[in-house]
C-alpha cells in the first residue's frame, strides 16, 4: 500500500529499557513482548493498549542484564511508563526493569541509552555469611548462590 | 526521595545491593525494613571506632541508608512491647497492620513512625482510625506492591482497598508515605516509574511524589531527635556564654 503523507503518519516516542534478571534466566524476545502486552492489557484495558502501541523494536539479553526499545505513542508515554514498571516477571523469571531514557528517534535512543552493560559476568567463590559459596559477579553486583536460589548481594557484602 | 525495602533474610537481596540499585535508579536513599540486615546506627561510630554498617554503606554508594524495624506482632501488647524496645536503637519504627487491633494500636501509638500494609489479610481502615493517625503524627503506608507484582482478582482487591484508603487517608488529612515493598533489587522500580504507575490507577501525581519523599523527613525527623542537642520539641542545646 503506498504509505501515508508525513502528516498523517503516527507520531513514536522510543523508550530504552534496562532489564536485570537472576542469572540463570533466559529470557526471549517473544517473552518479553508477550509480558509487555499482557502488563499493558491488565492495567490499560484493551483500549488504553491499543493506544498506547507497545511495540518492541530491539531486544537482547544475556547473562542476567539486558535491553530493549519499545516504541510507543507519542502523547501515551506515560501510560508507556506505568506498564513497563508494571512487568514484574517474564515467563516466570522475575525481572528488575527501568526505563532509562526516551527518545524521538531509534537513533537517538541507542546512541544515548543503549549499550551500558555492565561488563561480562564470571562465576567465582565468594564468602558471603561466613561460608564459601559460588556466586555470579557482575561489576559490582555478586548473585550468590545458596540453598534456596540466589541471593543479591553487593561486592560491599563479600569483602 | 527514599524507597523502603525488605534486605536479606527476609527479602532476597542484602541492604547493600538494593542500596546500589536504588542509587542507580535515581534514589536518594533507602529504608531497611528489616532489622537483622542493618546494625542499628547507634553502635559503632565515634572517634578511633569503625564506623557504622549504614554509615559504611553511605559512604560506599553516595545513598542515604536508613535503619528501621518492622515490628509483625500478634497483638497490641506484645507490639506495644516490642516498639518499647526498638523506638531508642532505630531511627524509624514501622508497625505491620493488617489486623483491626494492631492498625487501631498503631495509629494511637505517637512512637510508631509507619503503620504499614494496613489492608492486608483482615485489616481495615475507617474515619477514627485516620483522625487518629493525623493527630498522632502516624504516617499509614500505601503498599504499591500488587499493583507491580498481583494479577487478577489479588490486583482487583488490593487496587479497591488502596482506592478506599486514599479516600480515607486524604479527606481527613493524615499523613502517608507510598512504598512499592520490594523485597529484592529485582523488585525495586525507579521513582517515575512508581509515580506513572500510581496515576494509571488514579492517584494524584504529587501526592505520591509527597509519599515518597515522606520516609526522608521521618528519617531526618527522627535523627535530629536522637542527636545530642535535642531536648525536647523547640528546646535545643546551643552555644552559651562562657561565664554567664
Amino acid at each position: 500500500m503506498k504509505h501515508l503523507p508525513k502528516h498523517l503518519r503516527p507520531r513514536w516516542r522510543y523508550l530504552a529499557v534496562g532489564i536485570e534478571t537472576w542469572p540463570d534466566a533466559d529470557l526471549g524476545r517473544r517473552g518479553f513482548q508477550r509480558a509487555l502486552w499482557y502488563a499493558a492489557g491488565n492495567l490499560l484495558g484493551d483500549a488504553g493498549s491499543a493506544d498506547a502501541d507497545l511495540t518492541l523494536l530491539s531486544f537482547s539479553h544475556d547473562g542476567g542484564e539486558g535491553e530493549a526499545i519499545v516504541r510507543a505513542r507519542h502523547g501515551h508515554v506515560d501510560d508507556a511508563r506505568a506498564v513497563i514498571g508494571c512487568v514484574s516477571d517474564v515467563d516466570g523469571d522475575p525481572v528488575g526493569i527501568r526505563v532509562r531514557g526516551i527518545s524521538g528517534t531509534v537513533r537517538a535512543c541507542e546512541e544515548r541509552y543503549m549499550g551500558r552493560a555492565g561488563g561480562n559476568s564470571t562465576q567465582r567463590d565468594v564468602a558471603f555469611e561466613d561460608a564459601e559459596r559460588s556466586a555470579v559477579v557482575r561489576g559490582d553486583a555478586r548473585d550468590v548462590r545458596t540453598g534456596s536460589g540466589y541471593v543479591g548481594a553487593a561486592a560491599f557484602d563479600t569483602e | 526521595m527514599y524507597e523502603a525495602v525488605h534486605a536479606h533474610p527476609d527479602g532476597d537481596a542484602t541492604a547493600a545491593r538494593h542500596a546500589a540499585t536504588a542509587a542507580r535508579y535515581g534514589y536518594e536513599g533507602v529504608v531497611v525494613r528489616t532489622r537483622e540486615a542493618l546494625d542499628p546506627a547507634g553502635s559503632g561510630g565515634g572517634p578511633g571506632r569503625s564506623p557504622s554498617e549504614a554509615a559504611a554503606l553511605r559512604e560506599e554508594y553516595g545513598i542515604d541508608v536508613v535503619d528501621a524495624v518492622e515490628i509483625d506482632a500478634d497483638d497490641a501488647t506484645s507490639a506495644s512491647g516490642a516498639v518499647g524496645n526498638y523506638r531508642s536503637s532505630r531511627t524509624v519504627v514501622c508497625v505491620v497492620g493488617g489486623d483491626d487491633g494492631l492498625n487501631r494500636f498503631a495509629v494511637e501509638e505517637p512512637r510508631v513512625d509507619v503503620l504499614v500494609r494496613p489492608m492486608d489479610g483482615s485489616g481495615d481502615f475507617n474515619h477514627v482510625l485516620a483522625k487518629a493517625a493525623r493527630d498522632n503524627g502516624v504516617h499509614v503506608e500505601f503498599d504499591l506492591g500488587p499493583l507491580f507484582r498481583a494479577t487478577g482478582g489479588k490486583r482487583v482487591r488490593a487496587l479497591s482497598d488502596l482506592r478506599k484508603l486514599r479516600e480515607i487517608a486524604t479527606y481527613y488529612d493524615a499523613p502517608h508515605v507510598v512504598s512499592a515493598n520490594p523485597r529484592s533489587h529485582l523488585e525495586l522500580r525507579a521513582p517515575r516509574e512508581v509515580v506513572a504507575a500510581a496515576e494509571a490507577v488514579g492517584f494524584d501525581a504529587e501526592w505520591v511524589r509527597e509519599g515518597i519523599r515522606a520516609w526522608s523527613e521521618i528519617a531526618a525527623r527522627n535523627r535530629e531527635r536522637r542527636s545530642e542537642a535535642f531536648i525536647e520539641p523547640g528546646v535545643r542545646r546551643g552555644r552559651y556564654e562562657e561565664d554567664g
